[in-house]
C-alpha cells in the first residue's frame, strides 16, 4: 500500500514536470573584445556591405506571332526582258573569238590563215561553253599556312553546229572572228 | 504472146537501166576526217583525212556543197582547189569540240580540239561540178 503510494505520487510529479515548458536558451553576447585589423590598403574604414543575391526570375520568353506570308519563291522568276528559249522565240547567240597567228609563218596570208583558224575554234569554244556549260576543277595546295600550288582546270565536250561567221578582223596580229548562232526550240525537242 | 512493138519495152528498160548504172557508177562515196588543234589561242596541227569507201554506206544524203571542178575527177584535188569553202562547208555540218585550259599558279594554257569524226559522203560528179553530202 505504502508503494502504491509512493507509486502514485512519483507519477504525478513526473506528469507536472511534462507540463512545464522547456527553458529557452538564452543568447549570449559576446563580450567586447579588442581587435585590431590592419588594412594593408588603408582603405578598411567601411566595413564591406553584404550584397544581397536578388533571386532572378528566369524570363519566359515570350511566343512571337509569326505572320503567314506567302512562301518565298527561291527561285527567280526570268524577267521578261530577258531572252528564254520558248516555242515561238528563237534565241541568238553572239561570241568573239580570238586568235593569234604562230611566229614562224611564210606570209601574211598564211598568218591570217592560221590565226582565224585559231580564233574560229575559240569562238566554237565560247558558244559551246554558254549553251552546254564548263566543267570546272579547282586544287589548292596549302603548306606551313602557306597556298603553294593553285589549280584551276576547265573543260568543255561538246557538238555545235550551224555557227556563222558575222564579222572577221585582223589587226596586229590578233584575229577576232565574231559568231553567233540562232538556237531554236525545235533543236532541242525530244 | 510476143508484142506488135517487138522488143521495144525491153529496150526501154535496157537503157534506163544504162543510163541508172552510169549516172550511179558515177556518184562515189568517200570517208572523210578533219580535225584540228588549238594550243593558247594559236593553230598547231591541222588534218584532212580523204580516203575512197571500201564499203557501201548507208544513210540518206543531208546539207549538200557544190564545188567548181572543170573537169577534175580527183576529190582530194577538188577539195584542196575549193580548200577554204570546203572547211567553211564542215564546220557548218558540226564539229565535236574539246576544250581543256589550266591555270596554275595564275599562268593560264588551254588547249581546244575541234574534229569531225569519220564521215561517209557521197559525191557525184559531172562536167563542170561536183556535189558533196555526208549520208546519214
Amino acid at each position: 500500500m505504502k508503494y502504491s503510494l509512493i507509486l502514485v505520487a512519483l507519477l504525478g510529479f513526473t506528469a507536472c514536470t511534462a507540463a512545464e515548458p522547456a527553458p529557452t536558451a538564452k543568447q549570449v553576447t559576446p563580450a567586447p573584445s579588442n581587435v585590431t585589423v590592419v588594412c594593408p590598403t588603408g582603405s578598411c574604414e567601411k566595413a564591406p556591405e553584404v550584397q544581397k543575391v536578388e533571386v532572378v526570375k528566369p524570363i519566359v520568353p515570350e511566343v512571337q506571332k509569326v505572320e503567314v506570308i506567302a512562301p518565298i519563291e527561291l527561285a527567280e522568276k526570268p524577267k521578261k526582258d530577258e531572252d528564254v528559249l520558248d516555242n515561238e522565240n528563237d534565241l541568238i547567240i553572239g561570241v568573239v573569238g580570238q586568235g593569234v597567228a604562230p611566229m614562224n609563218t611564210s606570209s601574211p596570208a598564211q598568218a591570217y590563215a592560221l590565226a582565224k583558224r585559231a580564233a574560229v575554234a575559240d569562238a566554237y569554244r565560247l558558244i559551246a561553253e554558254k549553251v552546254k556549260g564548263v566543267r570546272i576543277d579547282g586544287q589548292d595546295l596549302i603548306k606551313n599556312m602557306m597556298v603553294k600550288r593553285s589549280t584551276v582546270r576547265t573543260s568543255v565536250k561538246a557538238m555545235v553546229r550551224n555557227a556563222n561567221i558575222v564579222e572577221t578582223t585582223f589587226k596586229e596580229g590578233l584575229c577576232e572572228v565574231e559568231m553567233e548562232i540562232v538556237l531554236s526550240h525545235s533543236d532541242f525537242a525530244q | 504472146m510476143r508484142s506488135r512493138d517487138g522488143n521495144r519495152t525491153f529496150s526501154l528498160r535496157l537503157c534506163s537501166v544504162i543510163l541508172f548504172n552510169s549516172l550511179a557508177l558515177n556518184a562515189s562515196e568517200f570517208l572523210i576526217s578533219y580535225s584540228y588543234i588549238v594550243k593558247d589561242a594559236t593553230l598547231h596541227n591541222e588534218t584532212l583525212h580523204i580516203s575512197k569507201a571500201m564499203k557501201k554506206c548507208t544513210g540518206t544524203p543531208q546539207k549538200s556543197f557544190m564545188f567548181d571542178t572543170n573537169g577534175e575527177k580527183d576529190l582530194k584535188n577538188i577539195i584542196s582547189k575549193n580548200n577554204e569553202d570546203f572547211i567553211n562547208y564542215i564546220h557548218g555540218l558540226g564539229l565535236h569540240i574539246n576544250h581543256n585550259d589550266k591555270t596554275k599558279n595564275l599562268q593560264y594554257s588551254s588547249y581546244t580540239k575541234m574534229t569531225l569524226k569519220t564521215t561517209c559522203f557521197k559525191v557525184d560528179f559531172n562536167d563542170n561540178f561536183a556535189r558533196i553530202a555526208p549520208l546519214k
